[in-house]
């Protein structure tokens, strides 16, 4: 077993884990139900989401900086990862919105900003597609990378700046009992985990895809012999 | 200094090279007049709902037709591959796209020129000096973002389909400062301190952001 398989075995252990804490530890909410429950994972991902668009911009910032290969994978990596868990905060949102306020969506300042959260990372993952590989889609991704990430702090602030539908927060409030606190404290730290197992695993098959050309070059001793097409 | 002057003198070529052809600013006023045409099929719109959808009317227009205007901004240089010579010149990448922004800008300001009088004459909306800020300041901060945007995606593969992709939703801070902005000037009632604050706010993060990224974008 590979440490990659490892922290994946792991990863999958403690979300399992965090998923006993939320549906046998932690008690059930006395105004809205079980439904509830979808808080722990809804607000852990969106964390999960927000941290991995600061890992864009740290490596597309390093990247424009230093010219570092290694930067741009790692941006690259965030990118997937928190377009995975924008859309899983945008999901479970919608799930929870369509018990508690009755319709899948309200075009609140929160669910608005995130929706374009998740368009902008998008376009960064399409800008990568459609540039030349190599330096332009790696700087013109990095453009994009730093310019994205003016919405996380929209998204995050968007409950104290506008008058919102989407709850303001109750984590650093005091507005939890200690049972849920707890419970969303571990959810979260699983996964943060998760993400940054998802973000190792995906750097690796960046530098695997980098590195690839060339060692089918340095295998196939006829290829690199034939002049280019 | 320098960097003023060849700013100027870029933003002066496209200028001279639109006022020879002719092509884009009346290409996109009747673009404007069509959008508002469409809007009154779309709303069903009458004398009492006009106002309320005029601000929307406005945004959108002006949105499309910006992105058709920046797009152009350098479609154009790449049509004749004379955006290669300029980058070979000594000239600073932020100069080169302060200069192309500055023109397209304008362009766009003359669109803007059309469309506020159509509105007052087709939605009954009353022209004001608050109204034209407020579209003014959202046109700096979109002509520097487009521009970089379209800077870029004139270098890609798919450019039409990236460049409103990358483009608007950057662009909506303006909409949202500037709408607000456009139902005070057209009656709603509040203050215009607020939204021309946060116009002003996001110009220039923008403008300056957009300037910093030149050099990556501009480099080949």
């Amino acid at each position: 077993m590979t440490r990659y398989s490892a922290a994946a075995a792991a990863s999958v252990g403690l979300m399992l884990a965090a998923a006993a804490a939320i549906f046998l530890y932690a008690p059930t909410d006395a105004l809205q139900g079980p439904v509830q429950r979808i808080f722990y994972l809804h607000v852990a991902a969106a964390i999960a989401a927000f941290v991995s668009f600061g890992v864009v911009l740290v490596g597309s910032v390093f990247y424009l900086w230093r010219n570092s290969l290694r930067a741009d994978r790692l941006a690259r990596a965030g990118a997937l990862v928190g377009l995975v868990f924008t859309t899983v905060t945008l999901l479970m949102g919608m799930l929870w919105a369509k018990s508690v306020w009755g319709a899948y969506w309200a075009w609140d300042a929160r669910l608005t900003s995130t929706l374009v959260l998740w368009i902008i990372y998008a376009g960064y993952l399409l800008v990568r597609r459609l540039a030349a590989p190599g330096r332009q889609a790696a700087r013109f991704a990095a453009v994009v990378g730093i310019f994205g990430f003016i919405d996380v702090p929209v998204v995050y602030f968007s409950v104290s700046w506008w008058r919102t539908q989407h709850p303001g927060p109750v984590i650093t409030t005091g507005a939890l009992p200690p049972e849920m606190l707890l419970t969303f404290l571990f959810t979260m730290a699983c996964t943060l985990v998760l993400a940054g197992t998802m973000i190792a695993i995906r750097y690796r098959i960046e530098t695997l895809t980098d590195a690839a050309p060339v060692a089918a070059i340095v295998s196939s001793p006829a290829t690199h012999l034939e002049p280019a097409r | 200094m320098r960097s003023i002057t060849i700013a100027l003198a870029i933003a002066r070529k496209d200028l001279v090279s639109e006022w020879r052809t002719r092509e884009l600013v009346p290409a996109l006023a009747q673009f404007i007049v069509l959008a508002l045409v469409i809007a009154n099929f779309g709303f069903q719109i009458d004398s009492r709902s006009a106002p309320a959808i005029a601000p929307g009317v406005l945004w959108l227009a002006l949105v499309f037709a910006g992105l058709v205007a920046f797009g152009r901004a350098f479609a154009s240089e790449r049509e004749q591959a004379t955006l290669e010579a300029v980058l070979l010149s000594a000239a600073p990448p932020a100069a080169i796209f302060a200069g192309k922004a500055l023109a397209a800008g304008l362009l766009l300001v003359l669109c803007e020129a059309v469309l506020l009088p159509a509105l007052a004459l087709f939605f009954g909306v009353p022209m004001s000096f608050g109204l034209a800020v407020i579209v003014l300041l959202a046109t700096v901060g979109m002509a520097a973002l487009g521009c970089m945007f379209a800077a870029m995606v004139a270098q890609l593969r798919a450019r039409e389909l990236l460049l409103p992709l990358l483009t608007l939703p950057l662009w909506i801070p303006f909409i949202v400062a500037g709408g607000q902005g456009v139902q005070v000037a057209m009656g709603a009632g509040g203050s215009l301190d607020q939204p021309l604050g946060l116009l002003l706010d996001f110009d220039i993060l923008f403008v300056v952001l957009t300037s910093l990224a030149a050099r990556f974008v501009l480099d080949d």
